[in-house]
């Protein structure tokens, strides 16, 4: 006999419950609200704080509740995008937990109608010796799922801290591109039509995977809680979603609807509370992989590759038969009525009969302190004000884990498939062409030490660091999507700073007036009372006015000047690469966004025509601070330029290795440096000419005394890490 | 005195784990028309190992098997034991 | 096909798990030529002038890369094709497939790194096979490759008799044609990245994803012309 406790639900919850259905739910019932009353399917605690983001946009199509958000790419396009996590499986399993992340987030692009063009990956390991292992299982699970179903995976980050020792992260980002004609998500669903489930049998995977494994901290309890792990199927995931494509280009189905966590549960309940009608279930029609499971399994089973889909009688045989084509295996599951309620049956008996809305729409938020904004207020830690250079200390950074090559990660990964991968992971943002005239670019990031003292701080630099990056290829940013990633949210600290990261997000969101379409949550990031840093993985899709010719992030050329667009007035080190290999916890500045918003029309401006303003690289400044985005500007293939720096010698630190981010260095022919100062003071932003380039490879900064870093040394550094053996 | 042993191990994924691999197998050997009711693929691991007698050797495989050679999360193994 | 000005008909097969079918298509078009996708449950093959096993991972690459497309109905066809002379093309997975087959001599193992790789990579013609006619040996071209089975073995023995009869077609190389060890992305034996016998012909490289310099190369658009026998920038 279960009880409220076994499915993961609170006393007061479960009062609720009696309350609003009037009577005790039965067994199966309390499993079915375990589920969709977990943190991970409701997002009781972040769901009032998520209502602060901005969701509305002049290109916006579908925002937060689809299975994706849509935005409109140009007259003949949408482009369907979302970040979604898979943290605590990939801890369980590395390579099968990685592995079914990127499968469910491809589902839930197909299930919009869209067709994925990409992936992007988002991964934060830890440094112990089983860290090692996870890493190895998630990079190897991330690319057999996503080779073998041919999507690009187009770019990415990685970093690392011993606060993801126990909790790695694996968010991943999917982009689809759908015709403006199609329309489909989960809310279409018509009475008389009939319900298709198909793609892999039903077998034990994953039950309860989102009422405790997601939704509950690790400890040793939950070790031996391990549900069967499910397993990823790219072949079958591959064919189901040529098959859901196909449904959709035909117009046959009127909702569709993918099965994620809490498998059936969810996606039936939250087909029929979108579509507004009442769905009938019959178990004893759900393919089984094994003998005997009984209606709670199926119920919440959470085996991947398998999709709900909605087809009106008339459109029935033509989706069987098209089904059937791709060999793959379904049966009819139920069919959909008149009014809101979810029943389950087996035969012609009913097991189960509730209202969506209480289901679905029934679970208690978490409310907002009222005092919250107070407990958000900017955390500062004192930083010293002077700080003579070390000149080591550039090859650390530059060969610090998050800022070093990434190429034994992302080689592992196909790139070039799918014919659009104008940039790749080898850049920080990836440029797609879409076709002759459209392209897109695609940004993510996830500066987890800039949030780590003040999470609001980090929050606005996420959001910050991603539209900068679109911005130095003149794109047009159409949507934002978040991860967030954070701790036990029924800890008063774990909460606030996860509220602050929200908060942080919504007021950069708004100020540059670029709309959150949708995202995911992931709480419970906690091990043993250790929580991992609030994370914010932010993506980014953009307009691509020039796909086929990005503008360069490269510089090959003496005698270009070299341009800082809108230095901080005060440049702050907390939060920086260089802080924390020196050592010292600061706290990230928050960010002027005003003159940030100035700087992006500027910047946007210039590179729509790039060669018109003489532009001939430039690089958004993010982790490890102006130098990294030098150094990296200049790890051609020949590396055979140099440059010159000009920079007084009492801010010296502060000016190269602080991560403030909505600045840019921008290579400009010499001819337009006026040009840019003009545009610049039209707007009133700074704009400060640091040095040139020069034929000598190496990094020189003048000033007070002469530093040099050899071209070929950094090199070695970015390679093969900071303290790499020999230098 | 120790002498050698031959361990064989075969490791496969727990009854229940879904077997794509085996899956697609299957299909393909039932389009070909054999009467193939169902196909799981694993592992086969051949370690020679020196040890006091064969209970010995047995007792050191099962080890290794839990330790490294099969994912506890997902597989179970068999191990034999052979003097060579 | 001996007309040269006829827009001839590619045939392009599809494996349940093939993934580079429709690029494959895009380039074909590219190139002026027909297109035509091909089940790969067919008996018989419609009226085509070439046939072309493309990229992906048939079946999941379970079992082993390309055993079970191997098994195909439509390659009873394809062999029959083969054996009177049609030109047949094997890409990556493709190639794996048409080894399992007994099409192509050898065998694609897993690459020794256990890992899959993906990186642009240049190989050099050594012996261009029948109907590559138009592309000189020694050219080096600049082609992706993506797979994580691509370590091309032979039989002992076998070798040296690959080379005897012009079966080795490409080589990985430096971008100045030199196959060494260096270069060598995947443990291949000789550095050998594609191999042909009689008119069929397979590579683990993707000449169809290299079809324009905003893509990294066009050497793939020379290279898929020389085989259809159009006029394509071959030089190189």
């Amino acid at each position: 006999m279960l009880t409220y406790m076994d499915v993961g639900l609170s006393f007061k919850e479960n009062q609720e419950i009696v309350r609003l259905l009037r009577r005790h739910p039965n067994q199966l019932e309390l499993g079915l609200f375990g589920a969709l009353w977990s943190e991970h399917c409701s997002y009781k605690s972040s769901k009032p704080l998520l209502a602060r983001l901005p969701h509305e946009g002049r290109f916006v199509v579908q925002g937060p509740g689809g299975n994706a958000g849509v935005v409109q790419l140009s007259y003949r396009w949408d482009l369907a995008f979302k970040i979604e996590s898979h943290n605590h499986p990939s801890y369980v399993e590395p390579e099968q937990g990685a592995a079914t992340g990127v499968g469910g987030i491809l589902r839930d692009i197909v299930a919009m109608g869209a067709r994925p063009i990409a992936l992007a990956d988002i991964l934060k390991f830890g440094t112990d010796d089983k860290s090692q292992t996870l890493r190895r299982g998630i990079v190897e699970g991330i690319g057999d799922y996503g080779n073998a179903i041919g999507i690009p995976t187009v770019t990415g980050t990685v970093g690392y801290s011993e606060v993801y020792d126990a909790n790695p992260l694996v968010n991943v980002l999917a982009v689809g591109l759908r015709a403006r004609n199609v329309h489909v998500g989960a809310d279409g669903a018509r009475p008389g039509s009939v319900l298709i489930l198909m793609g892999q049998a039903t077998g034990r995977d994953g039950i309860h995977g989102a009422s405790l494994l997601a939704s509950q901290d690790f400890g040793e309890q939950t070790e031996e809680m391990r549900p069967t792990v499910q397993v990823g199927d790219p072949f079958m995931g591959k064919l189901l979603m040529e098959a859901t494509l196909a449904i959709v280009g035909k117009g046959l189905a009127d909702a569709v609807q993918d099965l994620g966590a809490a498998g059936l549960t969810s996606s039936t309940a939250e087909l029929a509370y979108a579509s507004q009608v009442g769905l009938i279930v019959d178990v004893s029609q759900v393919m089984c992989r094994e003998p005997e499971m009984s209606a709670y399994e199926i119920m919440l089973s959470e085996t991947q590759e398998r999709m709900l889909v909605s087809i009106p009688l008339d459109k029935l045989k033509e989706t069987l038969d098209l089904i059937s084509d791709y060999e793959l295996p379904y049966t009819e599951i139920g069919r959909v009525v008149e009014g809101d309620f979810l029943r389950i049956v087996k035969g012609d008996v009913v097991l189960a009969d509730v209202p969506t809305g209480v289901l679905v729409g029934g679970c208690p938020r978490l409310p907002i302190p009222s005092d919250l904004s107070t407990l958000l207020g900017e955390e500062l830690l004192e930083e010293e004000t002077s700080i003579p250079l070390n000149p080591e200390w550039g090859y650390q950074v530059l060969g610090h884990p998050d800022c070093r090559e990434r190429s034994a990660i992302y080689r592992r990964y196909d790139s070039t498939i799918g014919v659009r991968t104008v940039w790749g992971p080898d850049h920080d943002v990836a440029v797609l062409r879409i076709d002759d005239t459209d392209g897109v670019a695609i940004a993510v990031c996830a500066p987890a030490r800039w949030a780590a003292v003040d999470s609001t701080a980090g929050g606005i630099g996420a959001v910050v660091n991603a539209l900068s990056l679109v911005a130095t290829q003149g794109a047009e940013p159409l949507g934002l999507t978040d991860g967030i990633n954070a701790g036990n949210p029924d800890k008063p600290q774990a909460y606030r700073r996860m509220a602050g990261l929200i908060e942080g997000i919504a007021q950069a969101a708004r100020v540059l007036e670029v709309p959150v379409t949708g995202g995911n949550v992931s709480l419970h990031n906690e091990t043993r009372g250790q929580a991992i840093w609030p994370t914010a993985a932010i993506g980014v899709v953009a307009r691509h006015p020039h796909p086929l010719s990005p503008v360069l992030d490269q510089v090959a050329r003496p005698n270009l000047r070299i341009c800082l667009l809108n230095p901080p007035k005060v440049s702050r080190l907390g939060g920086s690469v260089l802080q924390e290999i020196l050592g010292i916890t600061g706290s990230y500045p928050r960010l002027d966004l005003a003159g940030i918003k100035s700087s992006l029309h500027v910047l946007m401006d210039m590179a729509q025509k790039a060669d018109q303003a003489g532009l001939a690289a430039v690089r958004s400044i993010g982790l490890g601070g102006t130098f990294v985005a030098i150094a990296r500007s200049l790890m051609t293939p020949s590396r055979n330029v140099g440059v010159q720096l000009n920079l007084p010698a009492d801010s010296l630190v502060f000016d190269l290795f602080n991560e403030m981010a909505g600045q840019w260095i921008l290579y400009i022919e010499p001819d337009f440096l006026s040009k840019w100062e003009d545009a610049c003071q039209a707007r009133g932003v700074r704009l400060q000419d640091i040095g040139i380039t020069t034929d000598s490879p190496d990094i020189v900064i003048k000033g007070g005394r002469t530093v040099t870093w050899p071209l070929q040394e950094l090199w070695h550094a970015y390679r093969q890490g900071g303290d790499f053996i020999g230098r | 005195m120790t002498r050698t042993y031959q361990l064989t191990f075969l490791v496969g994924l727990k009854s229940g784990i879904l077997d794509p691999a085996g899956q697609a197998t299957r299909n393909v050997l039932q389009h070909m028309e054999y009467a193939v009711q169902d196909v799981r693929i694993g592992k086969w691991i051949r370690v020679a190992i020196q040890a006091d007698n064969a209970e010995h050797a047995l007792a050191l495989g099962q080890e290794m098997g839990q330790r490294l050679l099969s994912n506890p999360v997902m597989e179970s193994f068999e191990v034999t034991v052979k003097a060579l | 096909m001996s007309d040269h000005t006829a827009q001839p008909t590619v045939g392009i097969i599809v494996f349940p798990g093939s993934n580079c079918d429709q690029d494959t298509v895009l380039a074909i078009q590219a190139l002026g030529a027909r297109a035509v996708v091909l089940d790969y449950r067919l008996a018989e093959l419609p009226p085509v002038d070439f046939l072309i096993l493309p990229g992906g991972f048939s079946y999941g690459d379970y079992l082993r890369s390309g055993a079970l497309a191997a098994a195909a109905p439509i390659m009873d066809a394809v062999e029959k094709s083969a054996a009177s002379g049609m030109p047949v093309l094997g890409i990556c997975n493709g190639f794996q497939i048409l080894c399992e087959r007994g099409l192509l001599p050898g065998a694609l193992l897993p690459n020794p790194s256990g890992e899959f790789i993906c990186q642009w990579q240049t190989v050099r013609v050594v012996n261009a096979p029948k109907g590559f006619e138009t592309m000189a040996d020694g050219t080096v071209l600049r082609l992706p490759i993506a797979h994580h089975d691509g370590s091309y073995r032979v039989a002992e023995g076998q070798l040296a008799s690959l080379f005897e009869h012009g079966q080795v077609f490409l080589q990985y190389s430096d971008d100045k044609g030199g196959a060494h060890a260096l270069v060598n992305p995947n443990g291949s034996v000789a550095n050998i990245a594609g191999v042909s016998q009689g008119s069929v012909v397979g590579l683990m490289p993707h000449p169809e994803r290299a079809m324009a310099q905003y893509l990294g190369s066009d050497d793939g658009r020379g290279f898929l012309a020389a085989w259809l026998g159009l006029r394509g920038n071959v030089e190189c």
